[in-house]
């Protein structure tokens, strides 16, 4: 950007407004006058931090400025790496289960393969270990070695040697239930996500031989992540069309996102479950599996953070300027922001307390940007299915619902009700 | 809420501030000190430049650039603001105590504006407008979706020019008043004769302030013909005002001396204040009361008694706000003021009451003991607020839980002022000058 001395210089490139000129002036003026006569010392660099935070959140909740090292430490977490194996493990007769080996892992590349156990570490046995304990013993510094037993069954235990990496962890986690296909997306701040999902999808067809009668993704608490992955997602699911458009403050500045003709698993049906917590990119795939009428949508109505930010690094290594620079539209033109996406049946997780209690979602926060469709979005309470008295309370009632439709005609129906409202 | 006119917008309501000369600014900006800022305002125009081309919508880059200010200066402490030119010339006249209006105090009530008080020797008063009057117009248009400052400004305008309201009063029609504005004085020191007992209050440390305390000492003498048996001085809820004031006003209870001493940053610019020789109230007995909500100039008024061992403080430990901000006017006013903490304050004895506040020597409470919680916010619960540098303060507040609080007796209602009611206890009492002895050691 040519305007950085543009508050000193009349002369540049981009000559500024007079007004803004002048006030470039006084928050010049004040910013020296601060430095020299305030009761404490202070750095330069701290009062232009809060300047630039005062402005920008008024602005709206979502953009801020990301000082230089809040903004290397983001770009680290974006990769979720850690050092380890590559694997994915829970507990199971008292040994660890190999439950996913990552295929870019060391595990996976000595032989080690999801179904394994391990039963011991460096010659130790790992029985009567927590998971937590076990674990540790396998976790180290990258490059150093470490010797696992492996158990794959109907075979002979081995011991297997394998040097400790950085390795990305998945934003997903997979498993059968109740003979349905179950996908939990945690994030969509993952550049690997697409090919994560489609390796797990392959991996449920494995084990429920050869087809996923049904599929439950679960959003919930998914606070987003990247627009390109959104879109990527939806499009295994979707052929061809459009999955989204994003607008700018120009209306011409129209942006569409279409998904990849061919789908990958056609017939399959889908069921998304959703929360207050589910924002942004989670919204993006709730809603334009909804809009296109390829999944069933249950829970409770999403965050409704319906605009995009762009994170602009700053020159000289200053940090950089989240800001938000876009509004996306689902496939029916819709924009989310502040109304979230309508689930297609109510559901609670919580039980019934004779009202709905107000969740955090975005039109709550301070200066969130308007939607000019003002029309009823707000959930009924006489239309939410609660989980009945005797339901115990450590199950997932959103999660039993879900099965319950994909096992009945309930699904169909559900469905028929979508499209009868277009 | 209750509002005084002049309503003074945005401006904190606690304040403790020095005007600051403008020569003070004028050196201020010449003397940059060039690279760091110089690349951090590059930093900074360079995101805003982003954000006028960029954004989602277009800002009024004005606005923005007001909030960064905002934002700069609240980063330092709950105290330091920008003032904008309006509330800036509304600020003068507050400290000013004198300002071109009709001359009422106002509240909002079911959306209509209601009168408090007039001003005595307002154009308000003058008219006939009575405490409890409701305008329901303002030249003809309905107050009803104003707010209350919107409502205030309205009303308000240049001298000499006419104003007309609409007053409703229960079981009468409304009814049209025109008034002239000119210049008022709104007075700040009240006072009466309270079983006997001279009283004063003073609400707040503007120019008012001082002039009024010798006018109503004036009036009290002549009232108890010469012979004051002691003095009540109620500094409850006032958030302070002007530093010089609250110097004239110790000046009147002690006999030259140190009030006050301020110091700058890393404690340089040591600067100590003395109240003028020649007390007027030389041996007469008082009685300081304090609150939660007393602060700055107030704490400096009722610390300087207190470590000068001239009077009795009362009442409940007070707010706490031991830093002195000055008013910078930028480029002559024309771009409003900085406010801007420049000074902490130390009460004759050294110690700083930067977040702990002023104890004061007998504790009573105007709430009963009956387990609710009723302290306010005091400066040590501001967001940002400047810590004290002496750690010892902080133990001291520690202690505070073994003091002995005064609670009214079982079925005393709250508005019979139990605080004042045992301020004038003590000075009929006849124990006072013992007190104060064993006060001292």
């Amino acid at each position: 950007m040519s305007l950085g001395a543009g508050w000193a210089y009349a002369e540049t490139a981009k000559k500024p407004d007079q007004p803004s000129y002048e006030k470039m002036q006084l928050l010049a003026d004040i910013l020296t006058i601060v430095e020299n006569e305030y009761v404490e010392p202070v750095e330069t660099h701290t009062l232009i931090e809060g300047a630039l935070n005062g402005a920008l959140a008024k602005l709206d909740p979502h953009s801020s400025y990301v000082p230089p090292t809040v903004f290397s430490e983001q770009r680290v977490a974006a990769r979720r790496e850690y050092g380890g194996l590559g694997i994915e493990v829970i507990m199971e007769d008292g040994y660890i289960k190999i439950n996913y080996a990552l295929e870019e892992g060391p595990a996976y590349a000595a032989g080690i393969r999801s179904g394994d156990f391990i039963t011991a570490v460096e010659g130790e046995t790992i029985l009567g270990l927590e998971l937590d304990e076990a674990v540790e013993g396998i976790r180290g510094l990258e490059g150093d070695p470490v010797t696992v037993t492996v158990l794959t069954p109907d075979q002979e235990p081995r011991d297997v040697t394998v040097v400790r990496a950085q390795v990305r962890g998945r934003a997903i986690r997979h498993r059968v239930e109740e003979g349905l296909g179950y996908v939990v997306i945690e994030s969509f701040n993952n550049d690997k996500l697409t090919s994560d999902l489609e390796r797990a999808l392959e991996l449920l067809q494995e084990e429920l031989g050869g087809e996923i009668p049904g599929l439950i993704i679960d959003l919930r608490g998914n606070r987003g992540g990247l627009l390109t992955q959104s879109v990527s997602v939806s499009g295994l699911f979707l052929d061809g069309g459009e999955v989204l458009s994003v607008r700018g403050r120009e209306d011409v500045d129209t942006e569409r996102y279409h998904a990849e003709s061919g789908e990958l698993l056609p017939d399959m049906p889908i069921v998304v479950l959703v929360s207050p917590g589910s924002a942004s990119a989670a919204e993006i795939l709730a809603g334009s599996l909804q809009d296109r009428g390829r999944a069933i949508v249950i829970g409770r109505r999403t965050f409704g953070k319906g605009s995009v930010q762009s994170v602009i690094p700053l020159p000289g290594n200053k940090g950089a300027l989240r800001m938000t620079t876009q509004r996306y539209y689902t496939p029916s033109g819709k924009s989310i922001q502040g109304r979230g996406i309508m689930p297609d049946l109510l559901v609670s997780a919580l039980d019934d307390e004779g009202e709905l209690r107000r969740r955090l979602r975005e039109d709550s926060l301070p200066n969130a940007l308007r939607n000019s469709d003002t029309s009823d979005y707000e959930e009924i309470y006489e239309n939410v299915m609660f989980p009945p008295e005797e339901f115990p309370i450590d199950e997932d009632f959103q999660l039993h619902t879900a099965v319950e439709i994909l096992e009945s005609k309930r699904y169909q129906e559900l469905l028929d009700a979508q499209s009868d409202l277009d | 809420m209750k509002y005084i006119l002049p309503v003074v917008g945005t401006v904190a309501a606690v304040g403790l501030f020095a005007f600051s000369t403008a020569n003070q600014a004028a050196l201020a900006v010449e003397k940059p000190s060039y690279s760091d800022t110089f690349e951090q305002l590059d930093l900074f125009a360079d995101v805003m430049a982003r954000v006028r081309s960029d954004y989602v919508v277009e800002v009024e880059d004005g606005e923005l650039i007001e909030d960064a200010i905002n934002g700069m200066l609240q980063s330092l402490d709950p105290h330091s603001s920008y003032v904008n030119p309006n509330d800036f010339r509304r600020l003068q006249e507050q400290t000013s105590g004198r300002y071109v209006g009709v001359g009422m105090e106002v509240t909002q009530e079911d959306g209509y504006v209601k009168v408090v008080a007039p001003i005595d020797g307002s154009p308000a008063k003058e008219a006939g407008i009575k405490s409890g009057d409701y305008i329901t117009e303002i030249n003809g248009k309905t107050v009803l979706g104003l707010s209350l400052t919107e409502a205030v400004n309205t009303i308000r305008g240049e001298a000499g020019e006419s104003v007309t309201l609409t007053i409703a009063r229960i079981d009468e029609e409304p009814q049209d008043f025109t008034l002239v504005r000119r210049e008022v004085d709104r007075e700040v020191v009240t006072y009466e004769i309270k079983d006997g007992v001279p009283y004063i209050r003073i609400s707040q440390f503007n120019e008012k302030a001082s002039p009024g305390l010798t006018g109503a000492i004036d009036e009290l003498n002549r009232q108890v013909d010469g012979k004051l048996p002691g003095v009540v001085l109620d500094l409850r809820t006032n958030p302070g005002g002007l530093l010089d004031q609250s110097i004239k006003i110790s000046s009147v209870f002690l006999d030259g001396g140190e009030v006050v001493s301020t110091r700058g940053r890393d404690g340089a610019n040591e600067q100590s204040y003395n109240a003028e020789p020649g007390q007027l109230l030389k041996g007469i007995p008082v009685v300081v009361l304090i609150d939660e909500a007393s602060a700055s100039a107030s704490e400096i008024v009722a610390g300087a008694i207190q470590d000068r061992g001239r009077g009795v403080v009362m009442g409940m430990t007070s707010f706490g706000k031991g830093s002195v901000q000055s008013l910078i006017p930028l480029r002559g006013g024309r771009d409003g003021a900085l406010r801007l903490t420049t000074q902490r304050y130390y009460t004759p004895s050294g110690r700083s009451i930067q977040g702990t506040g002023i104890d004061p020597d007998l504790f009573v409470s105007s709430y009963p003991d009956d387990g609710e919680d009723h302290t306010r916010m005091t400066e040590a619960d501001l967001p940002n607020s400047i810590i004290n540098e002496d750690a010892s303060n902080e133990e001291a507040t520690e202690e505070e839980s073994q003091t002995i609080i005064d609670y009214p007796p079982e079925g005393f209602v709250v508005a019979d002022d139990y605080q004042l009611q045992q301020a004038i206890a003590l000075l009929k009492s006849g124990n006072y000058n013992q007190r104060l002895a064993e006060l001292q050691n």
